[in-house]
């Protein structure tokens, strides 16, 4: 017995350490974050490019370092093109994304940042504050006005960039305000009901859509809302901008508070509780993921559906191959008991550069980098690097740009390069995209007028120590609140105490310090 | 007698001047041996010891930008910080309850398994089953999670329409905290059974024929032959594998519990991965993760050792 175990030992720890082994790839390890990392990187395709140039002045040679979305690094289609109408030498290197943070970090450490660099999502910017804070990146601001182009780019998104009041960076746009209702047109108009304008309306049509057969069938098998489990990108704080609650925070008697201790926010979520008892929209909202609340739109069940208007693009695609007759239309200027408009606007950008000081010596090679991104900025160039090569990758149909058929092209040669262009269309100018469904034209309509109805946050700009090392952690308490409140598991006086646990565990010193921020 | 004086022979040279060279000699004797044991060291060198370095930063102030060499360092801080959090106690008593209801429900559920398809008689119907209670181990979290979702929504999901059709209430499966640990015991047996299954079987095929011929010929009945036989066969390996599991006290699967985890059910669900995932990863706290990390790392060690405190008292040979 004990001379046959040893092996038999050996034999079961071997398998299970092949077993572990084999499953340590799916286990969600969290905790490792060495250095130890990958760098799959690859050199960038860029030597060997024979530009002479013919213009008097000798191309400015600039380094760019930027994330990489797709599998292969682009060939220098684009590239060469660029480097001609900015007259530049262009050394592009590609970083996949996936191990993008790794590389900038670094990089970083080593000092080999290159002059021009890309971050990656807001996320590595908030990271990377600290650094801006100790005086390693260039402070772009006071030169912005120089340049024509760059002079353009819009106000709000740049204070929204802004560290400690000063812009390092140049962003890469975003609509502001894009979050609307996408509802079943085919439905409502069967039904005889208009096109949703207030809150109340809007209800209405929940209501309808659950209780009058909509479908036709003869059961009562469909649901008016499909949300999900999602405060922000679902239905909640779209709903809540229509009752005019702050952006995750407001003004209230001359002192920044959050957007929960207002009472529109109450108010919000009266409504929800409101839909959800009646069963006007999908009962497990809370637990219901993004894959399984578009299913509940695109299989024909539900007939709301609240979040990015350009979401209706894909929603309309699958809910016609199952529902061949199913019409969408979307709008986003619908009014609560104020009657006023409102969206909420997201910062405006969704990556940025910055210029290492590491790299740029002094003041007149920032001017030259600068000049390359002013010149970037007008539309043949952005054009170039969003759409490709006119002909080629797009064509321009109503004076706007329609992509041509082979997509796997356009992804290889354009797609590195669209990720980084600066600025949005109202800014350098570049076409509008195609589209053909109505609802989508529309949805871009709304997106344009959205930005005066915008609710901005106003702590976009801020900083607060505490909100950084737990600011997420402390908003689970009232994301829990939300919940059960809707659910109607607490009542108001349950949802102030969540308020008030949130304010013990440090939510009291976030506010002293976003004030504090607000005032400087 | 003999074995001994060499024995002492070979211990003298070991501890002589010319150790060295004897020591090389052996291992060129065995080469082999250890040309095969290569591979599982480096896995362990390259994946298990070197990251322990990165240990560091849960005494820093870790910056990704500066680099371990160049964060600050706080001492204890973050160990402070977990262990004042007002959640800690119910983070904690939620892992250590899903730990033990994981190591109550689904532990034994192999090894019944094991047995059960040891006695099917049809090698073709036996293997059928086998893969197909395999099938699930290779699905992912999602997978497994989506279809839960599909079946147990109150807004047709099947189970609440049958539950419907017996007039009871529908039962909000998803959201309410009552249900959030046997619906994830419930998929962690779906999922991983099957595959559990496989070391046992091994161990079942060892055992020697001619035990349960000698049983048969004494009139032992299949009950017995399973009980005295081949339980007590297999029960070493049963042991070091509770062993081994205790060790993975801590890993119920991030991925998993994080799917499943909402704000209704958040009292019962938040377990010490998902709390490292949102109060660390997410907001760039990369030391505080560690820190966490590492006190998760420090109570499995502690189980384990307990553990094998425990086999070898009783008897077993443990794992150390």
């Amino acid at each position: 017995m004990k001379k046959k175990s040893v092996p038999l030992l050996l034999s079961v720890m071997m398998i299970s350490t092949l077993m572990l082994a084999a499953c340590s790839s799916d286990g969600g390890k969290t905790t490792n974050t060495g250095s130890t990392g990958t760098e799959g990187n690859k050199p960038a395709a860029s030597e060997g490019t024979k530009e002479e140039a013919s213009e008097n002045e000798a191309p400015a040679e600039i380094t760019i370092m930027l994330p990489l979305n797709i599998a292969e690094t682009p060939p220098d289609t684009i590239k060469n093109e660029l480097e001609k109408l900015t007259n530049t030498k262009l050394t592009y290197n590609f970083f996949p994304a996936d191990t993008y943070e790794e590389k900038l970090n670094a990089s970083f450490a080593t000092g080999s940042l290159p002059q021009v660099t890309y971050l990656k999502n807001q996320a590595t910017f908030l990271n990377l504050k600290e650094a801006i804070r100790d005086g390693e990146f260039w402070e772009i601001g006071p030169y912005l006005s120089e340049y024509e182009n760059l002079s353009k780019l819009k106000e709000q998104v740049l204070n929204n960039t802004k560290v400690d009041g000063k812009l390092y960076t140049l962003y890469i746009g975003r609509p502001l305000a894009r979050q609307g209702v996408i509802y079943r047109k085919d439905w409502a108009d069967k039904l005889g009901l208009p096109e949703p304008k207030t809150t109340e309306e809007l209800f209405e049509m929940m209501k309808q859509f659950t209780e009058n057969d909509p479908d036709g069938d003869g059961q009562k098998n469909t649901v008016g809302l499909a949300d999900r489990n999602d405060l922000v990108y679902g239905a909640f704080k779209t709903l809540s901008s229509y009752f005019q609650t702050p952006n995750n925070w407001g003004e209230k008697d001359g002192q920044l508070l959050p957007e929960f201790m207002f009472d529109e926010y109450v108010q919000t979520m009266d409504y929800v509780k409101k839909i959800r008892e009646a069963g006007y929209m999908n009962q497990d909202f809370a637990a219901t993921s993004k894959t399984d609340q578009i299913n509940l739109f695109t299989s024909g069940k539900a007939g709301v559906y609240i979040g990015s208007m350009q979401d209706v693009s894909t929603l309309d695609k699958d809910l016609t191959k199952n529902v061949p007759t199913a019409v969408t239309d979307v709008n986003s200027l619908i009014t609560g008991p104020s009657g006023k408009y409102g969206i909420w606007a997201l910062p405006g950008y969704n990556n940025v550069v910055v210029f290492p000081k590491s790299a740029i010596k002094d003041e007149a090679e920032l001017k030259k980098v600068l000049a390359f991104f002013d010149k970037q900025m007008t539309p043949e160039a952005s054009n170039l690097m969003f759409w490709g090569i006119e002909g080629t990758h797009y064509e321009v149909i109503d004076g706007k740009a329609k992509e041509m058929d082979d997509k796997d092209k356009i992804e290889r040669e354009v797609k590195g390069f669209k990720d980084s262009v600066i600025g949005e269309v109202e800014t350098n100018g570049r076409y509008d995209g195609y589209y053909s469904l109505p609802s989508r034209i529309k949805a871009e309509e709304l997106i344009i007028t959205n930005e005066q109805h915008a609710i901005h946050d106003p702590t976009a700009p801020l900083d607060s120590a505490t909100y950084t090392e737990k600011g997420l952690q402390l908003q689970d308490i009232i994301t829990d609140a939300t919940y059960k409140y809707i659910y109607g598991q607490i009542d108001k006086a349950g949802f102030d105490q969540a308020i008030e646990t949130w304010k013990s565990r440090g939510g009291s010193q976030i506010i002293e310090e976003f004030n504090a921020a607000y005032k400087k | 007698m003999e074995e001994a004086v060499v024995l002492e022979k070979k211990l003298q040279s070991a501890r002589s001047p010319k150790s060295s060279s004897e020591l090389k000699r052996r291992l060129w004797k065995n080469k082999l041996l250890y040309i095969m044991i290569l591979p599982g060291l480096l896995y362990f060198v390259v994946f298990k010891y070197l990251p322990m370095y990165g240990l560091i930063i849960s005494f820093q102030n870790y910056k990704p930008y500066k680099g371990i060499s160049g964060s600050d360092w706080v001492g204890f801080e973050h160990f402070k910080r977990l262990f004042t959090e007002p959640d800690f106690l119910n983070i904690l008593t939620n892992t250590l309850i899903l730990f033990g209801m994981n190591l109550l429900f689904f532990f034994p559920i192999p090894i019944v398994l094991a047995l059960m398809l040891n006695e099917v008689r049809s090698s073709a119907f036996k293997r059928t089953i086998q893969t197909m209670v395999y099938i699930p181990h290779f699905m992912s979290w999602v997978i497994i999670v989506s279809i839960s979702y599909v079946m147990l929504t109150m807004d047709g999901g099947i189970i609440n329409e049958l539950v419907s059709m017996l007039g009871m209430n529908k039962i909000n499966f998803l959201l309410s905290p009552e249900w959030f640990r046997p619906t994830y015991i419930m998929q962690v047996i779906w999922r991983e059974a099957g595959w559990g299954t496989i070391i046992y079987l091994a161990a079942i095929a060892s055992i020697d024929p001619t035990q349960y011929e000698a049983a048969r010929i004494d009139g032992a009945g299949r009950l017995r032959q399973v009980w005295h036989i081949t339980l007590p066969a297999i029960r070493s390996v049963i042991i070091i594998l509770l062993i081994l599991k205790i060790g993975d006290v801590l890993e119920l699967g991030f991925e998993h519990v994080y799917l499943l985890l909402n704000s209704m059910n958040r009292s019962v669900a938040e377990i010490i991965d998902t709390y490292v995932y949102t109060a660390g990863l997410q907001q760039g706290q990369f030391s505080y993760s560690a820190a966490v990390g590492f006190f998760k790392s420090f109570i499995g060690l502690v189980l384990v050792m307990l553990a094998n405190k425990l086999a070898k008292k009783m008897g077993e040979d443990g794992v150390y």
